[in-house]
């Protein structure tokens, strides 16, 4: 039974626990990189990051927007996507393909793709957008127009993932109850909400919880696209560990901060499951 | 919505789709078809079209007319391009191995066993999958240069390993969940081991998930950026992080940068193209 999990645990303590340990640890001093004295300061730093009205205000909030929208948005255009993979058409290995497209485009290209193409000059967009007949816009420079953009490419990217392991729950149903409606007449709506969504939502749950939970903490999309910016407007709570840690060179308090993040996740990521899990047993 | 299903079912409520002219209902989905496939292929679509433009053009490709292979031959000519192709390949490949090999274990421990050591680790993967990257990369520096790996290729691929284990062994657990274990009961009364059973059993039985499995982690290894920025240097070079640095103080170089990226789409694209099927089948959670 250890033996099973060995190799795992072994690699697991190494690479991930141990230096989460060295980052704790971390955050409970005064470790700038510049100055590596490393002197016990307790608490100084989490009092400064829960009482920094920048990670109250708007870091926080832009974080589960994001992780609530993009989890959303992506769940439906997903479903309704696997839905339409689902049914045999002209085409549909070649329409499946270009879904599946954003999958294997490194993020990092798609934000800077992303980036190019909202440029306010030489952009894409601002040239449809002006050839329409509106004014000129710097997207960019503003909290609300970049948080949409950057919203609109982790949606771009993350509703294939959504797409590709709906369809194969769809693909898994048993056929009887939808002979069963077809015998019955029942609409497609409702076959649709009365006998697709109850017997999707094992996989819908895990889907769920797993993308919240990594949403919590994106990062190459706002980092590419945005930097946080403008103003701090769009700063998620990577980002801002990030910025302390890399930028103001004061790695105890960037620790602190992911460690706060850390635990928000964590007791937000549980919760979800517990009620979800409860839902789900409720409906049986 | 394609016609053949909007007639059968005589007198069922009429719904949104009836209400459509003849053909209607299969304009509207030729349509949604349509504008899925612009939506999900414009960006990547702009990216080759920009690759294919002169550095002069790029500024205006909307209305240039002149197209180049330059850019190709310009980035392939660099030999760190070639480098980071074939270390980003060796990394890919090595990780998604070793990452199976470890995490398929882990995840039939999970699904089969009860018990404290069993709880525990499930415990550990969960809390261990909710912590944020940026919290253990910087750290992750100093055990690699402690370790004397850093910048070498065990140096990234052992922390790539560590980030798939949790994920992993959290959907191994649910391929072997939908495997039921009588068969397993049955060949250890007919004398095989724990372990025979395991590998002769129950294992041929969850191929198809671990085949898609493969397919995504190799994808996610090849496109990683983060790790492979902090983690090396000159000596391995990754592709995410050369093409990157095409952005400098002179600004970006956008149509070489934009060349490197359609190459390093390129066998992301052909694993897809080949591998959905096995992906679609494999990932019934």
């Amino acid at each position: 039974m250890l033996l099973l999990v060995g190799p795992a645990a072994a690699v697991l303590v190494l690479f991930q626990i141990v230096p989460i340990l060295i980052g704790m640890n971390a955050s409970f001093r005064s470790w700038a990189l510049y100055d590596p004295t490393k002197t016990w300061v307790g608490l100084k730093h989490y009092i400064y990051v829960l009482s920094d009205p920048v990670f109250m205000t708007v870091v926080l909030p832009n974080t589960f927007l994001l992780m609530f929208l993009s989890v959303a948005i992506s769940l439906v255009f997903g479903l309704a996507l696997a839905h339409l993979l689902n049914r045999d058409f002209l085409g549909q290995r070649i329409v499946q393909t270009i879904v599946l497209l954003p999958l294997m485009v490194a993020p990092v290209i798609v934000s800077t793709m992303i980036r190019w193409m909202f440029n306010d000059q030489f952009g894409i967009v601002a040239v449809v957008w002006e050839g329409l007949g509106f004014e000129p816009m710097a997207w960019l420079a503003e909290r609300w127009p970049s948080f949409s953009i950057i919203l609109f490419t982790d949606v771009w990217i993350w509703t294939p993932w959504f797409t590709i392991i709906l369809l194969a729950g769809l693909k898994s149903l048993p056929r009887e109850p939808y002979e069963a409606a077809a015998i019955d007449a029942a609409g497609r709506w409702r076959v649709f909400t009365h006998i697709t969504l109850p017997m999707l939502r094992p996989v819908m749950l895990v889907c769920i919880v797993i993308r919240s939970i990594d949403a919590f903490r994106t990062f190459d999309q706002v980092w590419v696209i945005s930097a946080g910016g403008p103003a701090r407007g769009t700063e998620v709570f990577s980002v801002y560990a990030y910025i302390e840690a890399f930028q103001n060179l004061n790695f105890g308090r960037g620790s602190a901060a992911a460690v706060v993040g850390g635990v928000i996740i964590m007791v937000v990521g549980l919760l979800m499951y517990r009620v979800l899990n409860r839902l789900m047993e409720v409906s049986r | 919505m394609t016609a053949a299903t909007t007639t059968h079912g005589g007198s069922r409520t009429p719904g949104f789709f009836d209400a459509l002219a003849p053909g209607g209902a299969r304009a509207l989905f030729f349509l949604s078809v349509t504008a899925v496939l612009f939506l999900f292929a414009f960006p990547v679509f702009w990216l080759v079209l920009t690759s294919l433009k002169p550095g002069w053009e790029v500024f205006y490709v909307h209305r240039s007319t002149e197209f180049t292979w330059g850019n190709y031959v310009d980035v392939l000519q660099e030999e760190i391009v070639l480098n980071a192709f074939i270390n980003s390949f060796v990394i890919a490949t090595a990780a998604t191995i070793l990452s199976l090999a470890v995490t398929v274990s882990s995840g039939y421990m999970l699904s089969r066993f009860r018990g404290p050591i069993a709880n525990t680790w499930f415990g550990t993967i969960y809390l261990f999958r909710c912590i944020p990257y940026i919290s253990w990369v910087l750290p992750l520096y100093f055990v690699t240069q402690w370790l004397g790996i850093f910048d070498s290729y065990l140096g990234l691929l052992l922390p790539h390993i560590a980030v798939h284990i949790c994920f992993f062994s959290w959907i191994m657990k649910g391929f072997f969940d939908g495997i039921d274990p009588s068969m397993e009961h049955a060949a250890l009364i007919d004398g095989c081991t724990r372990w025979g059973a395991f590998r002769r059993v129950a294992l041929p039985s969850a191929i198809p998930g671990i085949a898609a499995l493969a397919i995504l982690c190799w994808l996610w290894t090849w496109n990683e950026f983060l790790f492979a920025l902090i983690l090396t240097s000159h000596n391995t070079p990754m592709i995410t992080v050369v093409m990157a640095q095409f952005v400098h103080e002179l600004g970006t170089e956008w149509n070489l940068m934009s060349a490197t990226a359609v190459m390093t789409m390129g066998p992301a694209l052909i694993i897809t193209i080949f591998g959905q099927k096995y992906v679609i089948k494999g990932l019934r959670i």
